[in-house]
């Protein structure tokens, strides 16, 4: 199990938003675990999953956030939001309501995240290319009126699934090192570690030493 | 809504100030009183999971009831940023030592560790929740302190000790600021020393502004500066497996914690919000019925029969099954369950083992080579135990946020938020008893610092559902449509 290397510079949380069914679940686990989960129950309240990916040779740690799509969760849910770095906003190619929805979710992301947060639009299932019910073009077309990132993805198939959560890792590196991401901000969703090789404190104030426990 | 409570605890409904304007704050506690125990001093890692009120109690006991405060107080000052970097035992200690100070729910337990005088108090008093003190302590605020009298019943128990507290707090002329359970938010902070100056209004609004620090901050930044030592070590890979805060993140425990803290947090504003709107008797009454519920918060039963230990697995998934049941939510404990076998199973084929050699073996030579054995097998078990404890404390917080997650969504309740409440309770005591039982088992080779923090986690989660079921009592009753 020690598979996880500790060894990362920054953590940033991400939410993934969007109604029920769009496979907010199997893009998290295709993600995380190179999976495809068939049928996934579904999600009370949040779930989460880690991982580490590079960008521009940093370590970095994503906390996903997963949430419940579910109506009758809705309140509950909308209380993750806060702190997040990035957010997933995603529907389902085959199902318009979904696409429909997006105003909804949008509003709900830009009122409880930061304005620096990452919204990243995912139309998922793109594999059902045969029962596709909202067009590459217009959604490509909302995302930009938006300010979106946008990528149609699989779970199934993992097309797009790693770039999804990668380009809003990028964007959002992308915005600390040009400093329109106050890392000290407190809801800024990022964590950087100092990556003290040689066991650097984490806190600034110094404490008294206490006594090392003997046993 | 089902009202079959037949809530026996006809608790001093009488006077209640309570809820009022500032009160819903963090437990803080006037770091007063003066206290010859220092709990930092004391290097062990602290043994038993914390005791909690029962019924019977002592009034005479104000100093030491006064205690945990302050060594809360105390310890939480040099909780947070505690860097010495060690390793083995001794990391272990000041790790766990630092870890227990940090959360309001440890103090009980650091208090316990450091003298045998504090955890006599504290099995006879039990400990209160810092809500609990804070809410006692209005309450004989609002009201004389002539509660002691009530001592004698069952009922009126927490309260006589608390008036006891409370009498003690006044009586030093600080201000005690009332509050929730959102202590924990406070602990390590400085901001104890800000409650003692006074002002309780001030400080409050002001607690709330820059409630910087949660528990799973707390832990967070402790799993960190494992991290951070786990990467220079050179042993990496054994010493991994025996880092705590390492394996209860990854286990996903403190996101559920994190998760559930926002929970609490946001259910705590609805909850105010709703005490502000309303006035006269309406809130009279939504007052009582709240401190009914706060009163189902208290963990009474934790010292009861200590001795019934091992449980079968059945048992222990009957129980949990059962008492989930009693909740009313759609889920259910088969992780926690299953966690808590698969841990159980282990042990019992890990003692199996070394047993039948020894049984085997002359008897001459048993002496070192069962020693050999025991000790090669030593940092399996510890590492198998840390992790153990780990897994469970962190399914047992995804327990309880997926509970506060369920309580908060579903519109028709079938079940009082009172009635749940209880069933809380008594879940939290059994998780806590488990995880002590279940590090018991190890005990000849394992630190029990793994069960007592584990406990106090568990207790700290429990706590957080208390908002939750708040406001899930005023919106089942005033009907309000879920925002």
């Amino acid at each position: 199990m020690a598979t996880t290397p500790y060894n990362y510079s920054y953590i940033f949380k991400y939410i993934i938003i969007g109604d029920m069914g769009v496979g907010k679940s199997c893009l998290l686990h295709q993600f995380t675990e190179k999976k495809f989960m068939a049928d996934c129950p579904h999600t009370i309240g949040v779930e989460f999953g880690t991982r580490i990916i590079e960008v521009s040779g940093q370590k970095i740690k994503l906390q996903i956030w997963d949430t419940a799509g579910q109506e009758r969760f809705r309140a509950v849910t909308r209380s993750y939001y806060r702190g997040a770095a990035g957010a997933l906003m995603v529907y389902d190619i085959t199902r318009r309501s979904t696409y429909n929805h997006l105003s909804s979710w949008l509003t709900d992301a830009r009122n409880l995240t930061n304005p620096n947060t990452v919204i990243i639009l995912i139309g998922n299932k793109a594999d059902l290319e045969a029962q596709r019910d909202v067009t590459y073009e217009e959604a490509k077309q909302f995302a930009e009126e938006n300010g979106l990132l946008f990528l149609e993805a699989s779970a199934k198939t993992g097309e797009n699934v790693e770039d999804a959560f990668l380009e809003a890792a990028k964007k959002i590196y992308q915005n600390i090192q040009d400093g329109s991401l106050d890392l000290n901000a407190a809801e800024s969703g990022v964590q950087h570690k100092p990556s003290a090789p040689q066991g650097g404190r984490l806190t600034s104030e110094p404490q008294p030493q206490r006594e090392g426990c003997g046993c | 809504m089902s009202d079959k409570d037949d809530i026996e605890t006809p608790v001093v409904t009488e006077a209640a100030p309570i809820l009022e304007d500032e009160n819903c704050e963090p437990a803080k506690n006037s770091g007063s009183l003066d206290l010859s125990a220092k709990p930092e001093s004391k290097s062990e890692p602290v043994v038993s999971t914390r005791k909690r009120p029962e019924f019977k109690h002592s009034s005479d006991l104000e100093t030491s009831e006064v205690l945990p405060v302050q060594a809360s107080e105390a310890a939480g000052k040099e909780a947070v940023s505690k860097d010495v970097p060690q390793t083995g035992w001794g990391y272990w200690g000041s790790w766990g030592k630092s870890l227990l100070s940090s959360a309001s729910a440890t103090v009980a337990t650091v208090g316990q560790g450091i003298s045998n005088v504090i955890e006599r108090a504290e099995t006879s008093l039990g400990i209160p929740s810092p809500s609990d003190i804070s809410t006692e302590v209005q309450y004989a605020a609002g009201e004389t302190n002539a509660k002691e009298s009530e001592n004698s019943s069952p009922v009126s128990g927490p309260f006589g000790v608390f008036s006891t507290i409370s009498t003690a707090v006044q009586s030093t002329g600080k201000s005690v600021i009332s509050g929730g359970l959102d202590a924990l938010e406070f602990i390590g902070k400085k901001t104890m020393d800000v409650i003692a100056e006074g002002d309780p209004g001030f400080k409050r609004t002001k607690g709330l502004m820059n409630r910087t620090s949660t528990l799973s901050q707390v832990l967070r930044e402790v799993k960190e500066k494992e991290e951070l030592w786990t990467s220079n070590e050179v042993t990496i890979e054994t010493d991994k497996k025996t880092h705590y805060g390492l394996l209860f993140d990854e286990f996903q425990g403190l996101s559920h914690l994190e998760a559930l803290e926002m929970l609490s947090r946001e259910s705590e504003i609805k909850v105010k919000s709703i005490l502000n709107s309303l006035s006269g008797e309406e809130l009279e009454t939504l007052k009582l019925e709240l401190e009914q519920l706060k009163e189902a918060f208290s963990l009474a039963e934790f010292c009861e029969e200590e001795e019934e230990e091992t449980k079968g697995d059945e048992d222990f998934t009957k129980e949990i099954t059962e008492l989930f049941s009693q909740l009313h939510v759609s889920s259910k404990p088969e992780k926690l369950a299953r966690a808590r076998n698969t841990a159980y199973e282990w042990i019992s084929t890990s003692l199996a083992k070394p047993l039948e050699k020894k049984e085997e073996g002359e008897k001459q030579l048993e002496a070192e080579e069962a020693e050999q054995i025991s000790n090669s097998s030593i940092e399996d078990i510890h590492a198998f135990a840390i992790r153990s404890l780990a897994e469970l404390t962190a399914c047992s917080i995804e327990l309880f946020h997926k509970i506060a997650a369920l309580v908060l969504h579903g519109r028709k309740q079938e079940v009082s938020a009172i009635e749940r409440s209880r069933a809380l309770s008594q879940m939290t005591v059994l998780l806590c008893k488990e995880l002590s039982s279940l590090s018991k088992e190890f005990t000849t080779c394992l630190t029990t610092a793994g069960a007592s923090n584990s406990a106090s986690y568990i207790q700290d989660a429990f706590q957080l559902l208390l908002p939750v079921l708040e406001i899930s009592l005023i919106e089942n009753k005033t009907e309000l449509p879920e925002a």
